[in-house]
């Protein structure tokens, strides 16, 4: 049977006495059933859908604020020293008691200030370490180098230098290093915390 | 574009398969008798589509399975509804099924050449079934878990294989990890293959042989149709009214406004039809598209509202997660298989022989029957034989099923069972926002280390056979004999000054059906005939001493509490008897920390101790074992950490939204 047939179609077995009529019942039709259709087949989709995107709208949760060291514990303009962050954290449903979630480069400068830098390459999310040699940071995933202010050395393939992390000013007052513990996005210009 | 599209159909040929699929032209006219079928690819659709983002969320294993279940539900954007919807047209979904089985029997479609497209329908049907039971165990909750060994147990008892089978289906003697992948497996992957499978197979089939006709529509055959509809729901709303306390008010009433509006449809068939256009319907042809079409989207319309109507107004249950160790009274499997559930309680079937007879070959032999129907149904007679089958089927399966709900209905240690599910999934639910997520070991450590959910369950399984609680075993269950203290409230003003009062004393709630009803103390009690203002003033100091959850201090303030303390050193004499502050000495229990949570552990943990109630002690058994010289005491019938547990429960000290304990 072709298109033309079908389009029109018209019963066999009596002839129609209002063409148009029909017509119009049988658009009205087929408008209802793919409106009808389309409606309750988007209700499956669309929930499930929106389950599915849900994180987007999500906060991220945030920074932790833990303590890592005393002050004491860094020599006055001594080189960088690298401490692990461990802290309580939810996956989903799970809270964990506590879990590693990374580690910081904790340096005391000379003037006494405080530097902490998440020890994650900016770049791919490698762990950065530090030679003591060349008194620098060094990633050896793709042989990036950074300066000790963090900055990008040469060579480096990362887009930003190392991430500083925020060190609570009040409780270096007394004697506490606070930091608080982010991630960021890798592989961007910008310093995006997730 | 055109030319875009006329070459993806000149290598796919797409264009010619939608037009078949679409133009097909139905016999007769399109009629709504014919929707069931759509309806049921339009529910496996839906199921598909949920499944798999729900899939993407549920994570199967025996410390995570309830979890991930427990987020969906309660913490994704709309995973409620997801969870919801997917529930709901699963359970609508069998009804579909049975209307679509009932439609192909009237019009005897599965007669030659239809025969095997019948059976592949039946196969469909048992898979489908299958599928919902797999799905019923992976929440991996109290309800799916017993429901699940009951339905895996009566696979063991299959001769010769069943030990086996019910081995490979578990995934070994017990239920863990291994039990919920294979389900799971079973349920997203192995027999949703095979519904796609049999679904495509039996649309061609389906196809090949065209719609099967209706007959004509006659008046005679439109009645015939509608008072088969009629009978349905006629037994319906008997089987509804007679049992109507078994379901919801609506129940009933929807079931009955459905019989009344096929009985008007009856009545109209039967006095104006004469002059009825629609039974004598015009006899041309039809199209699928759209004829047939807008009837099949209007009919899923009222599925998915069905659906929606159920999500919103039942919700989606979640009991407690899964505990070997607690059975649950209220397992009951899914309301489609109740019947069988229910038939095998008759005595008929009791014992093992009875057992495999009514679990294995009642059901068999019926599904054999369902297969041979295209054969039994050549001939008219046969036909005959066919419908009144089905029907006495469906009849039988109403019966049964109406028969269960209403003995669950009259069931109070069933309807208790609901009861404490619930509670119990509430409090599950506020102790996981109390603590802000679930531990790594699963939420069954959260039942276990809370006082309101553990100690009660303890309290029920090991002091309520003389203690009552309130009057019930501590889960709202009856106590048969109370032989010992009611236990609610204790150590509190008000409990203590009850027992302060001889009446009280020697009454039932206290220790009118323990010895000591003729004992020292009662003696003592009667002797004094205390005043009022002096059991106040006692009964303060030694809430004060009990301190449990809510103490405040009482109006009369301190004053109030020291001279209790002095009337009972002093005018009372109790100090003559009882170790009062740390004065221990005397023939009576220590009064010293009443009722506080350390006097309650190590009264628990050894009553027959020289601090309690010594060699006088009644029937109190000492649930630890005997206290040593530094007052340690090791596990015995309960180990400390339940005892603690059910003291926190007594003394109603459990973590609150409002972070108080105490
Ligand atoms: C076999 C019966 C029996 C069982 C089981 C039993 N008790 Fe007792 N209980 C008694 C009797 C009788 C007394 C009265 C004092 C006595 O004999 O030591 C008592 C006394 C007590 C008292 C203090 C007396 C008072 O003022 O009410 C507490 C508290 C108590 N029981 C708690 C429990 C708890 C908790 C359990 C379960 C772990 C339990 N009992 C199980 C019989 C029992
Ligand atoms: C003659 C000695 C004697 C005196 C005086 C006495 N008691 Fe008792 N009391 C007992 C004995 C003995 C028991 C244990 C039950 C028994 O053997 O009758 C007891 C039981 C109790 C109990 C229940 C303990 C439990 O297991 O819950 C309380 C409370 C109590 N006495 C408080 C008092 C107070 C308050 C006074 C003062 C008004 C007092 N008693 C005076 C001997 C005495």
């Amino acid at each position: 049977m072709n298109e033309e047939e079908t389009e029109n179609f018209v019963p066999d077995k009596k002839p129609d006495p209002q063409p148009k009529e029909t017509e119009r019942r049988e658009f009205i039709a087929k408008a209802v059933s793919i409106v009808a259709g389309g409606a309750i087949v988007s209700i499956p989709i669309g929930t499930g859908l929106a389950t599915l995107v849900a994180p987007l709208f999500k906060e991220g949760q945030g920074g932790v604020k833990i303590r890592l060291a005393s002050v004491e514990d860094l020599p006055l303009g001594g080189p960088p020293k690298l401490y692990q962050v461990v802290a309580e954290r939810t996956d989903a449903w799970t809270k964990y008691p506590e879990k590693p979630l990374g580690s910081v480069f904790l340096r005391r400068k000379q003037g006494g200030e405080i530097e902490a830098f998440n020890s994650s390459c900016p770049h791919a999310g490698c762990s950065v370490g530090y030679r003591s040699k060349e008194d620098e940071y060094y990633c050896p995933c793709h042989e990036s180098i950074f300066n000790l202010d963090g900055s990008r050395g040469d060579p480096c393939v990362s887009p930003r230098g190392l991430d500083s992390l925020e060190v609570d000013e009040e409780r270096l007052g007394e004697g506490d290093v606070w930091v608080t513990f982010r991630n960021f996005a890798a592989g961007i210009e910008e310093k995006k915390a997730i | 574009m055109r030319r875009f599209f006329a070459w993806v159909d000149d290598r796919t040929g797409i264009a010619k398969l939608t037009r078949e699929a679409l133009f097909e032209s139905v016999p007769g006219g399109a009629r709504w008798r014919y929707v069931w079928g759509s309806t049921l690819s339009f529910a496996i659709m839906v199921q598909f589509i949920t499944g798999i983002f729900l899939w993407m969320a549920y994570s199967p294993s025996a410390t995570t399975a309830w979890e991930s279940v427990y987020f969906i539900q309660n913490e994704m954007t709309l995973g409620w509804l997801l969870r919801g919807i997917h529930h709901w047209t699963a359970q609508i979904m069998v009804i579909l099924l049975v209307l679509h089985l009932v439609q192909v029997v009237i019009d005897s479609a599965y007669r030659a050449p239809r025969e095997f497209n019948f059976w592949f329908g039946v196969i469909l049907l048992f898979i489908t079934l299958a599928i919902s039971l797999t799905g019923y165990l992976l929440p991996w909750d109290q309800k799916g878990f017993w429901a699940t060994k009951v339905a895996t147990n009566l696979a063991g008892i299959i001769p010769f294989i069943g030990d086996d089978l019910q081995k490979i289906i578990v995934g070994g003697s017990d239920y863990g990890h291994h039990t919920l992948t294979r389900f799971f497996a079973l349920h997203a992957g192995v027999l949703p293959g095979a519904l796609v499978a049999l679904v495509v197979v039996h649309i061609y089939l389906f196809r090949r042989h065209g719609i099967t006709e209706a007959k004509p529509a006659t008046r005679a055959s439109a009645l015939y149709y509608w008072s088969l509809l009629g009978f349905v729901f006629g037994t319906l709303t008997i089987l509804a009214f007679v049992f109507e306390d078994a379901t919801k008010q609506w129940v009933p009433r929807s079931i009955c406004g459905v019989f009344l509006a096929i009985a008007a449809r009856i009545f109209f068939l039967v006095f104006r039809g004469k002059d009825d256009d629609s039974a004598a319907r015009p006899k041309r042809d039809g199209m699928f598209w759209p004829d047939q079409i807008l009837k099949d989207a209007i009919a899923c319309v009222a599925v998915m509202a069905a659906v929606l109507f159920f999500v919103f107004r039942q919700g989606t249950g979640l009991t407690p997660p899964a505990d070997p160790s607690q059975p649950y009274n209220a397992a009951r499997p899914d309301w489609y298989f109740m019947s069988l559930f229910q038939m095998l309680k008759f005595s008929a079937f009791e014992g093992a022989v009875g057992l495999v007879i009514g679990a294995i070959v009642v059901p068999s032999t019926l599904v054999t029957a369902l297969f041979l129907m295209p054969l039994i149904g050549k001939s008219k007679t046969g036909h005959w034989i066919n419908v009144t089958m089905l029907y006495g089927l469906i009849g039988g399966f109403l019966i049964l099923t109406a028969m269960g709900f209403n003995h669950d209905a009259n069931d109070a240690e069933y309807k208790q069972g609901v009861a404490n599910a619930h509670t119990e999934a509430d409090r599950l639910k506020e102790l996981i926002s109390i603590k802000g997520g679930i531990p790594p070991e699963g939420a069954l450590t959260l039942v276990y280390e809370d006082p309101k959910i553990r100690g009660a369950r303890l309290y029920a399984a090991h002091c309520s056979s003389c203690h009552p609680h309130g009057g019930k075993d501590g889960m709202g269950g009856e106590v048969k004999e109370p032989s010992a203290p009611d236990l609610k409230g204790v150590g509190s003003k008000e409990w203590i000054a009850g027992l302060l009062d001889h009446e009280g004393y020697v009454g039932p709630k206290y220790f009118g059906n323990t010895k000591f009803r003729k004992g020292k103390m009662a003696d003592h009690l009667l002797d004094l005939d205390m005043l009022p203002e002096e059991i106040e003033a006692v009964s303060a100091a030694l809430a004060y001493e009990a301190k449990v959850y809510g103490y405040s201090t009482p109006e009369g303030g301190q004053e109030l509490i020291d001279s209790g303390f002095d009337l009972m050193f002093e005018d009372l004499e109790c100090s003559d008897c009882h170790g009062i502050d740390g004065e221990d000495e005397g023939s009576g229990p220590s009064l010293t920390g009443y009722m506080s949570r350390d006097w309650m552990v190590r009264f628990i943990g050894d009553p027959t101790h020289d601090d309690f109630y010594g060699k006088k002690n009644d029937r109190m058994p000492s649930f630890l074992v005997a206290m040593q010289e530094d007052g340690n005491m090791s596990d015995g019938e309960l180990s400390r950490e339940e005892v603690e547990l059910i003291v926190g429960w007594l003394r109603e000290e459990w973590p609150r939204a409002d972070g108080k304990v105490r």
